[in-house]
Formats: C-alpha cells, structure tokens, sequence
C-alpha cells in the first residue's frame, strides 16, 4: 500500500479489469447464450462469492480512502465553494462520456461493436471476431467499474456492502433509460440523481419511494425505457 | 405444463415425513430449522410458479412474503383484531401488492422483468425499512400464533407448530399444483412458450400474467404467515431481495418447474447453511459457488436432475409406449 490516490486510480481498474478477465474466460463466455435467468444466477453466485471475498481480505468495516492532496481543497466557481473533488469527478465523468460516445458513434470499432450486437451472426459473417470484441468490452465494463469504485471511495468510503447498495439505483437507471443505450444511462442517471438529491431535501418523507415510483411510471408508459437502443 | 408423476408424488411424501421425523425426534433446534425450511420451500413454490411455468423470473418475492407478514402483524399486534381475520387482510394485501406489481410489469420480459421486480421489491423493502410506526429498522413484536386450544392444539408448542407448518406447506404445494393443472395453469404456460401465439388466440397475456402474480403472492403470503407467527416478531429484514434471491436459489437448486424441486431445495439449502456455518462464517461464497455449479451443469437441479434421469430410464424401458410429456427446462 502506497497510499498513493493517483495509483490505486490507475492500478484498481487494471485489476477489476483482470478479475473481469478470468471470469469472462471462465464464466461469462459460456454465459453469453444461456439466457437472462442464467446469466442472473450465475451473477448471484458470483456476488455472494466475491462480497465474502472481500470481507475475508479486508473484514467488515469501512475503509476510508484520503482524495489526493491537489484536490482536497475548494474552488470558487460562479460564486458559490465546491469542493474540487466533487469537480474532479463531474469532470471525469463527462470526459468518460465524452469518450465512449466518440468511440461508439465516431470510431470503426465503435460500429462493429454495435454491428456485433445487433445481428451477431451477420457481424461474424463479415469477418469481425465477435468473441473477441465482446471480450474486450467486457473488459473496458470492468475497468470503468474499478474506475467507479476509485471515485467512489473518498467520498463514500470502501464498504463490503457498497457493490449491492449501488446496484439498484445502478438497475434503475438502466431500465428507466433504456438498456443498450448510452444516451438512456445518461439521461436516466440525471433523472435519477436530481430526483434523490431534490426529493430529499424537499419531500423527504416521500423521497424513498419517488424513484421507484418513477420507475413505475416509465416501466407502464415505456416499457422499453425513455431512450431505448435502436434496433 | 404440469404433471403430477409418481416420482413427485413419492418424493413429496418422503420430504415432508423427513421433515415431521426431524422435527419430532430432534431437539428445540432441530424445529426451528424445520420451520426456516417451512418457510423457504412455500416462498421457493410461489417464485417456481411464476419463474417456472410463466417464465417470470420475479426478485421481489421476499417482498411479497413480507407485505402479508407485516400486513397480517399491523392489524393483529397494531390495531388489536383478532388473528384469522388480520392474517386473511395479510394475504389480501400480498395478494393486491403482487397483482399491482405484475399489472406494472406485465409488458417486460426477461432481464427487464428481473430488474423491474427488484426494484419494486426494494421499494416496498424501503417503505417499512423508513417507516417510524413500524419500527423502521427494528421492526416489532408483540404478534401472538392462532390460538387453536378448542381443537386441542397449542401453538405455542414448538412442536406442533411446526406440524402445522408442515400441513400448510403440503395445502400450499397442493393448491399450486391444482392450479398448474387448470386450464389457468396451461394458458400461463403456454405464454412463458410463446406469448405471441397466445395473444393471437385471443388470451389477454398481460392480465393473465399479473392474475398469476397475484396468485403466487398468495402462496408467499401463506410463507409470511408463518414467518410472522414462528418467531412473533418481524423486521424489513423479510422484504430485502436477498430474501428474494434465496428463493431463487433454492428453487434452481431443487429443480425449476417441478414444485417437488423447491421443497428439495429449501430443505439442501438451509441444512447446507447450518452445517457450513458452525465451521465458518463464509458461509456466502459456499452457496454462490454451488448455484454456479449447478448452473453450469445444465440448470436441471437435484430434483430435475433425477426426474431426467428417471424418465431416460423409463422410457428405455418401455420403448413402444407412448413418452412422458416434455417437462419444463
């Protein structure tokens, strides 16, 4: 342990992303057919062996994690002290955003990702190495978990519970933006987050069940989600 | 579609006269276990009949089981009314929750449905887990059994209670198969094969699906019940999807779409549990790791698995005679 911020934000998604790795070798290759209650159970089983994983490795209580020291303090910005962290994170956020979008939308391997998902056999029929691309983002998923988790833990300190506290909201989001769309994650978690912020400072009494109740409404007046993926 | 075979009729008996035997010849202990297993198989039955035989693989039965259990405890212990009426509001409450829930998701499938009821699970978790009145986090006691004295049978004896579970758990099992069997039990069937085709003979799929919703929060009610009853106390702790996820674990462990298959599971399940645990407490990653497994190796289940077996081994037999009706995979 360095205790070095910038290092573990650097070294933390490269060894999710190798964990993600052996299970994609392991597991999720077989998995890619079975169905979604398969892949579900399969998941299950994986969370119940990793969330005893990591209580074994580093016990039951929270750890807190020290934001690097460039980013401790505030800035001034349109008047108001924010703390350059949280900018640091909104920034990050973006920029990923930013990225992925240009990968998908801009770049060749952005459209025979999307070709491969699309019609699978189509894509394999004209030469793209459909396995291979799915492994590799697979991959980049898990590195931009870690990179999540990285980011996460100065402000929420690392918990053996924090993987299935964030799992719901992370489900919701999904499904009230559309699956298979980054635009819907997008969309979904702005939604989401204003509506948990605002609802508990000003209907706190009701904010717990507000965006389940959203979810409700999308899920009868759009099943398929606000964005849904084309195709 | 559902049939009851002589290998299900047989295998049934012999799990509950294990069960009445462990209870009766095994200590206090021995009789909690049995009713934890009470408990789980009649929760394991109500998700096989929705995952199994509608193909609605649902993650919010632990909440279904929990809005009886707190439905039936808030009228007896809360507002002082008597327990049979308090648990029938109980099992209409779960009844009204899990129609609701499968009239909202009735147009989502597959992995869209799993996420939907996890969700609505959670927000039902989340609604007693704030709620002041209730105890929010703690939950609350004070909730007594059915007082059955003027038929001779004292609840409070751990004993027969559990007997009383065990024939509750056998109405339960029997209730769910009678349904299986009914015209409503194939039409659902024939929606998880092929909902399109169903639609285009007329049947109203979405309002099918959310009747067998309703229904298989019925059979969770009945769980919740007894939950309520056996350790006079309740807490969210019921509702949280990991309640949920047990449930589909124990139902996949016995065998999906059997009936037989969840009461073989949830007894596996929580003897695996109470054997693992007096050696560690990882007792998590134990389970994970055999629900991995069991998926990997075809997802038939012990039960399933032997039913497979079985039927190759009857049909080798008797080649010339017509063969078994294809089970649920």
């Amino acid at each position: 342990m360095t205790g070095s911020f910038w290092a573990a934000f650097f070294l933390a998604p490269m060894f999710v992303t190798l964990i993600g790795a052996v299970l994609y070798f392991t597991l999720i290759d077989r998995m890619r057919t079975a169905g979604p209650m398969n892949q579900v159970l399969v998941t299950f089983g994986l969370i119940f062996v990793f969330l005893d994983l990591v209580r074994m490795g580093w016990g039951d209580i929270a750890l807190g994690l020290d934001g690097p020291a460039s980013l401790s303090g505030t800035t001034r910005l349109l008047g108001v002290d924010y703390p350059a962290y949280r900018l640091f994170i909104i920034a990050l956020g973006l920029g990923v955003m930013a990225t992925m979008w240009l990968v998908l939308a801009r770049t060749q391997i952005g459209a025979m990702i999307r070709a491969s998902v699309e019609n699978t056999n189509m894509a394999a029929a004209l030469g793209i190495n459909v396995s291979k691309l799915f492994f590799l983002v697979f991959c980049f998923g898990c590195a931009l978990a870690g990179l999540a988790g990285v980011a996460a833990a100065p402000i929420l300190s690392a918990t053996t519970t924090m993987g299935i506290t964030i799992l719901i909201p992370t489900l919701i989001v999904v499904v009230i933006g559309g699956l298979g769309s980054l635009e819907g994650a997008i969309v979904g978690s702005v939604i989401i987050g204003f509506m948990e912020t605002f609802g508990a400072v000003m209907i706190p009494s009701f904010s717990a069940v507000l965006t389940y109740a959203l979810l409700a409404v999308v899920l009868i007046w759009r099943p398929q989600g606000l964005i849904p993926a084309r195709g | 579609m559902f049939y009851q075979t002589k290998l299900r009729s047989i295998t049934l008996i012999a799990a509950l006269i294990f069960l009445a035997c462990y209870a009766s010849f095994g200590s206090y202990f021995a009789r909690e276990i049995v009713v934890e297993i009470i408990i789980l198989a009649i929760l394991a039955i109500s998700l096989d009949l929705c995952a199994g035989f509608g193909g609605m693989v649902s993650l919010c039965h632990g909440a279904m089981m929990g809005v009886a259990a707190y439905g039936f405890a808030i009228m007896s212990a809360k507002l002082g009314w008597p327990l049979f009426p308090s648990a029938l509001i109980g099992l209409f409450a779960a009844v009204v929750f899990s129609g609701l829930v499968g009239w909202v998701t009735s147009r989502t499938n597959g992995i869209f449905f799993i996420m939907a009821t996890l969700a609505f699970g959670q927000m039902a978790y989340t609604f007693f887990f704030k709620s002041r009145w209730l105890g929010g986090d703690d939950g609350f006691g004070g909730i007594s059994r059915f007082d059955l004295n003027m038929i001779g049978l004292e609840t409070n004896d751990s004993l027969v209670f559990t007997y009383i579970g065990l024939v509750i758990l056998l109405l339960a099992y029997g209730l769910t198969a009678i349904v299986m069997r009914s015209g409503f039990g194939r039409t659902l069937s024939g929606i998880h094969v092929n909902e399109d085709r169903m639609k285009a003979l007329g049947v109203n799929t979405a309002a099918h699906r959310a009747k067998a919703m309703a229904f298989s929060g019925f059979i969770a009610g009945l769980a919740g019940i007894i939950a309520a009853q056996h350790t006079l106390y309740i807490s969210p702790e019921l509702l949280i999807w990991t309640t949920s996820g047990e449930a589909l674990i124990v139902v996949i462990l016995g065998g999906l779409g059997t009936l037989v298959g969840p009461i073989i599971g949830a007894i596996l399940l929580v003897l695996m549990k109470h054997e693992i645990s007096n050696y560690t407490d990882y007792w998590h990653a134990f389970i994970g790791l055999v629900l991995i497994f069991t998926v990997l190796a075809g997802g038939r289940g012990v039960f399933g698995q032997i039913e497979y077996w079985f039927n190759k081994l009857t049909q080798k037999h008797q080649s010339t005679t017509k063969p078994h009706g294809d089970d649920h995979a």
